[in-house]
């Protein structure tokens, strides 16, 4: 039976975390609120005003708004695909090899996500123009591997380094070779770090804004940038830029939900002792 | 089934010699048990066998095909990983069936029911069978780890320390149950261990490997016996065998050795011995050092005809008897008595070496001179082998 003391933290707790979670959604709830509202409404109301969807109308179905989250989808897609298909042998090496300046390499690439964005994409705009990258899906799929891929390095080669090198043996021995054992045995257990990684990276190249900005005009044109389109020269359309918004924090939502159960860890402990 | 050969294996890990020149003939069909202390290259050689590791330089021989190029899936080794090296995402069945489901050991199904059910049932573990590695305790996943090796029919059995996580009733149990089943397998199996006991029971040779060499191979009574050196002979037995330098004195005719006991000479007569004493006229040593095995040194407590006194160091129980340390100065002895004995620490004991069952060896080079009944210890090993 819990004591009286116990009941009143518990409720104590629960208030304070009610806060912090009206605090930390608030930016979201007057986002979708504004979506609901005539552009007339928006500065003269708070709760109470006549929803609308005016602007969901004007935002998807009279702009070429399914192209910008396209190019996200492709963009963002893109660069965590290339970034598994390479970073997940790269994490491999870094986690069983030894080599000459082994965690000298490995600092580096995680020194890439140090630079602020800004720093480097001056010298890149140029460097894209000369080579024709410019306003092109490559090239920003590959920029954007300085935001994903070396947090998937980093995360992945944690959870090969987990792995005892003796499974790997065991699966030898057991007659298996070594793609076999890479794809049968190694990645059920380094799943969930993958999993976590990609998600985390996708979200960060879906919210790249000063690459996109910069790198790509008409031909690519991410979300992000897009949603400027509404902030017009002479008016804002607050209602439209909200649905912008709302509309493109979605997949990430989506994707986050759908793979939740995968981030949960702890599948690799317990089979080696110590 | 194979004869697995080393030809002077050599291998470094950085600047640490792992192994240095080991060479081994295991014959078809036998139990070899590789002993030694901790660090001293046992499970190297294992990973040399299997093809985990690379020699720098030698020969992994099996039945006189040379192996060093093979990979270790195509070898057809089974090994038992100190750490169990257990697949943490499939339940135990899964793990004793993952060798006999990859391409080159293909089995088909119901065989490998059969045959996971019969190692489980041999290793006691039939209602672990749906678990995880993660949900089983240490013991059982050395037995799932042992279950597994044991669902094949490989060139060679590799155990690394396979039973030294279980609990003493389960591994007496187990080591019974290994000996007959590799006896019925019929296949060649080389185990490490550290425990002497096992190595004692199970092997049908031993090598005790030191530092990344070779110290001495033979059967266990051969090792036990007529040990090459102090360190095999320490290593073999337990309680340890006590060693004690002595001094040598007289002719060929009465020989008479003189130890140290806290400062004062006891001058012992040594027993005729045909082979002991010839090999001391031919090399005449000054000095040897003594090695006598603890149930081989007798004690009392009342002063004795050819007895010396020294002081009871601790008597503690080792089970069915009990251990007599007793304080000679710069040295101990250790002594076999029955349990429940009334001894008070710091008591005065006296003590008498029943030297007929003594080893000499070199107190310089630590190797193996001469032993009572020598020849007759040469005898049975010949008689052993010829089985």
């Amino acid at each position: 039976m819990k004591t009286g003391k116990q009941k009143v933290l518990d409720v104590l707790k629960n208030i304070l975390l009610i806060i912090y979670a009206v605090f930390a959604l608030f930016p979201l709830i007057w986002m979708i609120l504004i979506s609901f509202k005539s552009d007339t409404e928006v500065f003269t109301t708070t709760f109470v005003f006549n929803p609308t969807l005016a602007n969901y109308q004007e935002v998807l179905l009279r702009s070429d708004y399914g192209r910008y989250i396209l190019d996200s989808v492709i963009v963002s897609g893109g660069a965590v695909l290339v970034s598994i298909i390479v970073g997940v042998p790269a994490a491999y090496a870094l986690a069983r090899y030894n080599f000459p300046r082994k965690e000298d390499l490995a600092f580096q690439i995680l020194s890439y996500k140090f630079a602020p964005e800004i720093l480097v994409v001056l010298p890149l705009f140029m460097i894209y123009q000369k080579i024709g990258l410019y306003d092109s899906y490559v090239g920003l799929i590959w920029v954007y591997q300085l935001i994903s891929l070396p947090l998937l390095i980093w995360v992945v080669r944690g959870y090969f380094e987990d792995i005892s090198v003796e499974i790997e043996y065991a699966a030898q021995v057991d007659g298996y070779s070594w793609y076999q054992i890479f794809f049968k045995m190694l990645v059920p257990l380094i799943k969930p770090g993958l999993v976590s990684s990609a998600l985390l990276a996708f979200i960060f190249a879906w919210n790249s804004f000063t690459f996109p900005l910069i790198l790509s005009s008409n031909k690519v044109y991410p979300v992000t940038v897009a949603i400027m389109k509404y902030l017009g020269t002479d008016s804002a359309h607050y209602g439209q830029l909200a649905v912008a918004s709302t509309v493109s924090a979605l997949p990430a939502v989506i994707f986050a939900l759908c793979i939740q159960k995968h981030l949960v860890r702890g599948l690799s402990f317990g089979a080696v002792k110590g | 089934m194979a004869r697995i050969q080393l030809q002077n294996v050599k291998k470094a890990f950085g600047k640490v010699q792992a192994l240095d020149g080991i060479s081994l003939d295991v014959k078809d069909k036998e139990f070899f048990v590789l002993f030694g202390p901790a660090g001293a290259g046992k499970t190297t050689i294992l990973n040399c066998i299997a093809g985990i590791a690379m020699p720098d330089e030698g020969v992994v021989k099996f039945d006189n095909d040379v192996m060093n190029l093979i990979d270790p899936a195509h070898r057809n080794v089974a090994m038992v990983f100190e750490n169990y090296a257990l697949y943490p995402q499939m339940s135990v069945y899964d793990n004793m069936a993952s060798a006999l489901r990859s391409k080159l050991y293909k089995t088909d199904e119901a065989e490998i029911k059969e045959r996971i059910m019969w190692a489980a049932k041999t290793m006691k573990m039939e209602n672990l069978l749906e678990r995880l590695p993660s949900q089983l305790s240490n013991g059982q996943k050395q037995r799932v780890a042992m279950g597994r090796a044991l669902v094949r029919t490989p060139n060679v059995f590799l155990m690394d320390e396979p039973l030294a996580h279980l609990d003493a009733k389960l591994r007496n149990a187990m080591r019974t149950e290994l000996k007959e089943m590799q006896a019925n397998l019929g296949s060649t199996c080389i185990y490490v261990t550290h425990d002497f006991m096992e190595a004692m029971a199970l092997g049908d040779r031993i090598a005790i490997i030191n530092e990344g060499k070779i110290v001495q191979i033979g059967t266990g009574d051969e090792i036990y016996y007529m040990p090459c050196n102090e360190f095999t002979a320490q290593l073999m037995g337990d309680p340890q065998i006590n060693i004690v330098k002595a001094e040598i004195s007289g002719t060929d005719k009465e020989y008479s050795i003189t130890i140290k006991v806290n400062g004062e000479d006891v001058v012992m007569a040594l027993p005729s011995d045909s082979g002991v004493y010839s090999k001391f006229s031919e090399i005449n040593p000054d000095v040897v050092d003594l090695g006598i095995r603890p149930q081989n040194v007798k004690y009392s407590f009342e002063p004795k005809d050819g007895y010396f006194k020294a002081t009871v160091y601790s008597y503690e129980s080792i089970g069915n008897k009990s251990v007599i340390v007793a304080e000679c100065g710069d040295y101990q002895l250790r002594m076999i008595a029955p349990n429940g004995l009334n001894v008070a620490i710091d008591s005065e004991v006296y003590i008498r070496f029943e030297l007929d069952h003594a080893i000499f060896f070199d107190a310089e080079e630590k190797t193996y001179i001469v032993r009572y009944d020598e020849a007759s210890f040469i005898a049975l090993a010949a008689a052993k082998e010829e089985e």
